[in-house]
């Protein structure tokens, strides 16, 4: 430690441009981990807080699977008769309205049997009435865009008027913010022709997008009832990628902390190189004067760990700050258990790149100290 | 505490390359004498310095330290022998950059496993003793060539060792401050009983030495002492 200091302290030009750098890609991966943690929450938070196990969609929507699937009650029923579970329709679709007060939304609505298990607990207000009145229970993320509990919401070119009867926990779904309506509010929005009159007399399918089992089924395996009902059945967890873009982002953005943890070891491991590389001469001095292989690699690791944990702390204080500075504006969470995994990701792969130069750091020949002139 | 050369052999390169520095080398350098290597450069003095503080391990022959063979050893106990009995002056200066002159005494401390700080004011008293007083705060790039070869001397020094190998420790001083380092290291030897052996071509460090070995002499086979010294 005393020596790993002096040194530390000897060339801390180096050592603070090198812990720099670390604190940089560490900043970088902590605000590209709450990117896409921000986006993933943007994209699926509802889908996440739905009580569901899985989601049956009908067997043609082979992506996408909640804009083009649509399954009617006569399916329903069967399954739920053969699965034997609990199981609720769900119907999903993305809409904009405009309040009383004069606020334009955009939202995500999800059309729920009220009192079912997808009937949403309120946070504030009342929940949603029953089937036949216009009710709707929003997340709290279209409170910030100026709605309120009360406020009546008018689908835009539909003519369809929703009183507000609560607020639920913020979600959102394919980065809109989430409204539950009754199912039946939801198959008018969704089937009704975008600025026909509203005197129409048209005909409303009795279809939604998906139906949802509480739990899995029992006895007979959803591949055999899928078989039987040209249905397809995806777990809760695997339906996400039925969001829009999630995928697509996900990629993209696992892609680029892939790439900044490939990075970040080859910067940290080529900076000790080359400091290995100018060390040979104090290193051979120090084999020469006694000090074992162990103690120089111990030397050598400290004052990487240093580099690296300093760096990485710091670069998470400074990741951490961007989610503050940003704020609602763009989607981004990063939470503690996130940022702190993260964190020690890149601290590990940066150690690892420390690991490749120690070879050379066990290799100094106290010999050379013969012909030293220095 | 003894060191013994018996049939040593150093010899560099390879094959058809192949250089002999010398060849079944016998010398022995008994505690609380200091003998002076004289000899003409290329003679082999650092070498046999080399090979006496196991940092060269001889292609032939025995260097007993104490009676225990530092060339039959393992990397790691021969680094143990040198962190523990053998103080070393390399032949120029070789201090660690960007150290203080009495983190350098320091550094030796931390090396063997102790608790530097606890020995600070001993080494500024070591670096006081070879009149380094007034740059115990003084990095390797601020001190002069010869103030740079007494911070050596003051770490080869610092830990008592049992053997003292010193590679031409006046190279660099002033011939008042020679004689004064030559005493210093007669002085330690004796007080210390410990082996030292000096490679130097300074007539100062000889006249102070109580042997005189002529290297030339030694690797032809001749009697090790070529003539008494003080």
């Amino acid at each position: 430690m005393f020596l790993a200091l002096l040194e530390l302290r000897a060339a801390r030009g180096r050592f603070l441009l090198m812990g720099s750098v670390v604190v940089l890609v560490a900043a970088l991966v902590g605000i590209v981990s709450g990117f896409t943690t921000g986006l993933g929450d943007d994209t699926i938070s509802a889908l996440r807080r739905l009580p569901a196990a899985q989601l049956v969609f009908s067997s043609d929507a082979r992506s996408d699977q909640f804009a083009r699937s649509l399954l009617d009650e006569k399916t329903a029923a069967a399954w739920r008769a053969d699965a034997g579970v609990e199981a609720t329709p769900l119907g999903v679709s993305i809409t904009r309205g405009t309040t009383d007060r004069g606020a334009e939304v955009d939202l995500a609505a999800f059309g729920v049997e009220p009192d079912s298990f997808l009937d949403p607990a309120v946070t504030e207000g009342d929940g949603l009435a029953d089937a036949a009145a216009d009710s709707i229970v929003m997340s709290a993320k279209l409170a910030d865009e100026g709605v309120r509990v009360g406020d009546t919401l008018a689908i835009d070119r539909l003519g369809i008027e929703l009183r507000v009867t609560g607020l639920t926990e913020r979600s959102s779904y394919g980065h809109v913010p989430v409204a539950y309506v009754p199912l039946k509010t939801w198959q008018r929005i969704r089937f009704s022709t975008p600025g026909a009159p509203a005197s129409a007399a048209a005909v409303i399918p009795d279809q939604f997008s998906a139906l949802a089992l509480r739990t899995p089924p029992a006895g007979t395996s959803s591949a055999t009832l899928d078989a039987r009902h040209s249905t397809t059945t995806l777990t809760k967890e695997e339906a996400y990628e039925a969001a829009p873009g999630y995928t697509g982002e996900r990629v993209t953005m696992t892609s680029i902390q892939v790439f900044l943890y490939l990075i970040a070891p080859l910067v940290v491991g080529a900076f000790f190189a080359v400091w290995t590389v100018q060390r040979q001469p104090e290193l051979a001095l120090l084999r020469a004067l006694g000090a074992s292989r162990s103690r120089l690699l111990a030397h050598t690791v400290l004052q990487a760990a240093l580099v690296v944990v300093l760096g990485t702390a710091a670069g998470a204080v400074l990741a951490g700050a961007v989610g503050l500075l940003v704020g609602e504006q763009v989607p981004f969470s990063l939470p503690a258990i996130t940022l702190a995994g993260t964190m020690c990701t890149v601290a590990a792969v940066g150690l690892a790149g420390t690991a490749l130069t120690l070879r050379r750091v066990t290799e100094a020949d106290p010999l050379t100290m013969l012909g030293a002139n220095r | 505490m003894s060191l013994e050369l018996t049939g040593v052999t150093v010899e560099f390169g390879r094959a058809d390359a192949r250089a002999t520095v010398f060849e079944g080398l016998e010398a022995t350098f008994a505690p609380g004498r200091m003998t002076a290597l004289v000899g003409p450069s290329g003679s082999g003095k650092s070498t046999l310095l080399a090979v006496a503080g196991a940092l060269l391990r001889p292609t032939a022959g025995q260097v007993l330290l104490d009676g225990e063979d530092l060339a039959a050893l393992s990397d790691a106990r021969r680094a143990s022998a040198r962190r523990e009995r053998i103080g070393y002056m390399f032949q120029s200066g070789n201090l660690l950059s960007g150290l203080a002159a009495a983190d350098q005494l320091l550094a030796a401390v931390y090396i063997g496993g102790g608790r530097p700080r606890a020995h600070r004011s001993r080494a500024e008293e070591a670096l006081t003793r070879v009149g380094l007083g007034h740059r115990l705060r003084h990095r390797p790039e601020q001190l002069s060539g010869g103030e740079r070869q007494r911070v050596a001397l003051a770490r080869a020094l610092f830990l008592s060792p049992k053997l003292l190998l010193i590679d031409e420790p006046t190279a660099a001083v002033n011939r008042s401050q020679a004689g004064e380092l030559a005493a210093l290291l007669a002085e330690r030897t004796h007080q210390d009983d410990c082996v030292t052996v000096v490679a130097t071509h300074d007539p100062a460090v000889a006249e102070a030495a109580d042997r005189i070995v002529d290297m030339t002499a030694l690797t032809a086979g001749a009697a090790p002492s070529a003539r008494p010294g003080r």
